[in-house]
């Protein structure tokens, strides 16, 4: 072979395999590491609302010409183990964004070893502003899409406020917080207390009044001393905080001791399977992020809705379903715009994102009393009626009328 | 003996008090004596059965609540799938768990028997860890709560009202209780156990067949307390932790009536459901019920511990 054509055909080889390599880099997927409790049905839902949005944008060709790949890893609801799941995403998997959260406890554990590699996160858990905390002002790669607590108890004020104005025979002065004796009860209250210092009612100062319990979840499961309690003050507002394990033996034994007050208020992070086909879950009013009843009233939530049922074959019962679903096409909406996984870029991008989200809102970024890129501030105020979850406020997305009073036992 | 001389023993003593405390009690905060009668009964009626075993076959069953919670969803899933009433599902809850008892005394139990009292502990408390987390990976943690209309009965009496459904738990601690007794007293087999529980050795010398003594009632122990999951499931949300903290309340009160008495375990649940419901009656002091519980149990092994040693 002659010298020329020898260095003309390696040159043809050298270009070819550069294309090659080149090609083999752009077939790569764009990866994203999901942390969630996959025993729990929080992080259950919220992972398989994950998967049919990657698998909505797969379908329609990807993000930048590339696939898009979930990695899921489950944090056991342990810090230790959501520790070692985003230091196993990160140097492992390299993944390029960091997605899911549920537990506030976990997210603590994480945020060091978060901190330590700055990878672009999008966190949908952890309301507890002792992670907002742990955070710190400086971490520009950090978004939080899940409202704060001290968000979460302002927004509950405001619907009520909101809700008097409208309706002004619904009394909202006298209230009593029936809360788990664990972290999450008493914190709660605490962050109640605090809220209503501040908080001007039609009949002035509100009078907050609470007692903790022994929840189920933790060995407990008879409320009749603290339900009674509550009967003696004759509250406008009955609220519980606990978790699902209380949801339907806390109404069966107030059904028992004759208690109804007009207001009666659930506040678990999750309801039961079956608490909407009691009769006893009639007019029980609650807090969360979403209902069922938003697709009603919102195409992308309707969308949500029938691409999760079609893919999981079950219904979406908890609010991280469509804040999952939120994770990912809030962050594959940043790609779009950053057109590239260069972290200043897609920081930026991300912080200019408007996702119109089945959640009802349309998620956008701002800072909040810490961090920079604070996404959802609000939660709604919703109301069990014939079964379903109703939203009564914000007005811009009530599906129902606040049902007031709460029916006496006798007339169900 | 006449009617002094009987009010100078101790028991009656005791009596006497007690029927005055509880006179004072249902006048002052009746539902203290109520709602603390019926929660002492429900922790009577599932320690039971771990005292049987502990008494007889000589092991501390750390996985007794999980038993229980495998009772309480063998109820739900019958309910779901027949139709089944909970309270009826107690029948075909005992012939199952008693078959289960079975499986797990030849499978696990039988091979720790005669191993340190250490290794026992850490064979149940894994087998509890075991049963928990395949709950959990099968039925996962979601709290499961059938909805039925009786469990929230209740009754009024003035213008006090109070529920009547817990009164199972007082029908279920008596029909065990009483059930036990007569078995152990009244029946061969049941002799046969009692002698074996004493001494194992002698009991084989006389010609009792000790393991099948030690399969029979560690298996009927897993039918009672599976059993009982089935009616506990009609008032608490059922999930694969929700037995555990019961195997512990269960373990404190065999320790503070004495292993092998059946009798003392429904007074000490009675003191202690009692003493719980009365702190919890007072407003801001329910952090107060469980440091009680334990308390109470602590002074009791205390002074019993000093009788031994004055006597």
């Amino acid at each position: 072979m002659k010298p020329k054509l020898f260095v003309l055909l390696m040159a043809v080889v050298f270009v070819a395999s550069l294309s090659v390599t080149y090609e083999v880099k752009a077939a790569e997927p764009i990866k994203l590491g999901a942390i969630l409790p996959l025993a729990d049905i929080t992080g259950d839902q919220a992972a398989k609302a994950m998967k049919v949005a990657v698998d909505e944008i797969n379908k329609s060709g990807g993000l930048l010409g590339r696939k898009v790949e979930l990695i899921v890893v489950d944090d056991e609801m342990k810090p230790e183990k959501g520790a070692a799941a985003v230091e196993k995403l990160v140097t492992v998997d390299k993944v390029d964004v960091l997605v899911g959260g549920m537990s506030s406890g976990v997210h603590l554990g994480q945020i060091p070893i978060m901190k330590k590699y700055e990878k672009v996160t999008v966190w949908i858990g952890a309301a507890s502003s002792r992670c907002e905390q742990a955070v710190g002002a400086d971490a520009t790669w950090y978004f939080h899409l899940h409202p704060w607590d001290y968000q979460q108890g302002a927004s509950y004020l405001e619907g009520w406020t909101a809700i008097n104005k409208k309706s002004p025979q619904v009394k909202i002065d006298k209230w009593f917080n029936a809360y788990e004796e664990g972290a999450f009860g008493t914190a709660g209250f605490k962050a109640g207390q605090a809220l209503y210092k501040d908080w001007l009612t039609p009949g002035g100062k509100p009078h907050l009044e609470g007692e903790s319990f022994k929840s189920a979840a933790l060995g407990g499961g008879d409320y009749r001393t603290v339900l009674r309690h509550a009967q003696e003050t004759k509250p406008d507002i009955f609220l519980w905080t606990g978790y699902d394990a209380d949801a339907l033996p806390i109404m069966e034994q107030a059904k028992e001791i004759g208690f109804a007050p007009p207001i009666f208020i659930g506040s678990p992070p999750g309801w039961p399977a079956t608490f909407g086909k009691s009769p006893l879950a009639e007019a029980v009013t609650l807090y969360g992020m979403w209902a069922p009843s938003i697709k009603e009233v919102s195409k992308v939530s309707k969308h949500f809705w029938d691409a999760y049922i079609k893919e999981v074959k079950q219904e979406p019962a908890t609010y991280f379903a469509p804040l999952g679903y939120t994770n990912i096409y809030f962050v594959a909406d940043g790609i779009k715009k950053a057109k590239t996984l260069d972290k200043p870029a897609l920081i930026k991008a991300l912080q200019e994102t408007k996702y119109v989200s089945p959640i009802g809102e349309t998620l956008t970024i701002k800072p909040s009393t810490i961090i920079k890129n604070q996404g959802f501030t609000k939660q709604k105020i919703l109301q069990w009626q014939k079964g379903q979850q109703q939203v009564i406020w914000p007005f811009e997305f009530s599906t129902s009328q606040l049902s007031y009073p709460f029916p006496s036992w006798q007339k169900r | 003996m006449n009617v002094f001389s009987k009010l100078k023993q101790s028991n009656y003593q005791i009596a006497i008090v007690s029927v005055f405390l509880a006179i004072i009690l249902a006048s002052w905060k009746p539902h203290v004596l109520i709602e603390g009668i019926q929660r002492a009964c429900l922790y009577a009626v599932i320690a039971l059965p771990m005292a049987l075993i502990l008494g007889i076959v000589g092991i501390i069953n750390l996985a007794h609540g999980e038993y229980m919670m495998l009772g309480a969803y063998f109820a739900y899933f019958l309910n779901v799938y027949t139709g089944m009433d909970p309270l009826l599902a107690v029948f075909p809850a005992l012939l199952a768990f008693f078959l289960i008892g079975i499986v797990s005394y030849k499978a696990i139990i039988k091979y720790v028997l005669d191993a340190p009292e250490l290794n026992q502990l850490l064979l149940t408390f894994g087998l509890a860890m075991v049963i928990e987390q395949l709950a959990n990976l099968v039925w996962t943690s979601r709290p499961i709560k059938l909805p039925l209309k009786y469990v929230s009965s209740s009754a009024t009496i003035g213008s006090f009202t109070f529920g009547t459904y817990e009164f199972i738990y007082v029908g279920g601690a008596m029909i065990v209780l009483i059930g036990l007794q007569l078995f152990l007293k009244r029946t061969n087999t049941g002799q046969a156990a009692l002698a074996v529980g004493q001494n194992p050795r002698g009991a084989k010398l006389v010609g009792i067949h000790v393991d099948r003594t030690y399969l029979f009632i560690f298996s009927l122990s897993i039918a009672l307390v599976g059993a009982i999951g089935a009616v506990f499931m009609t008032r608490h949300s059922i999930f694969p932790l929700v037995g555990a903290p019961f195997t512990m309340k269960s373990f404190c009160l065999i320790a503070m009536a004495g292993i092998g008495n059946l009798m003392g375990i429904l007074w000490c649940s009675l003191i202690l459901g009692l003493a719980e419901n009365f702190v919890l009656s007072f407003r801001g002091y329910a952090g107060w019920a469980d440091i009680l519980f334990f308390a109470l149990i602590v002074l009791v092994i205390m002074v019993r511990s000093h009788q031994r040693q004055v006597k």
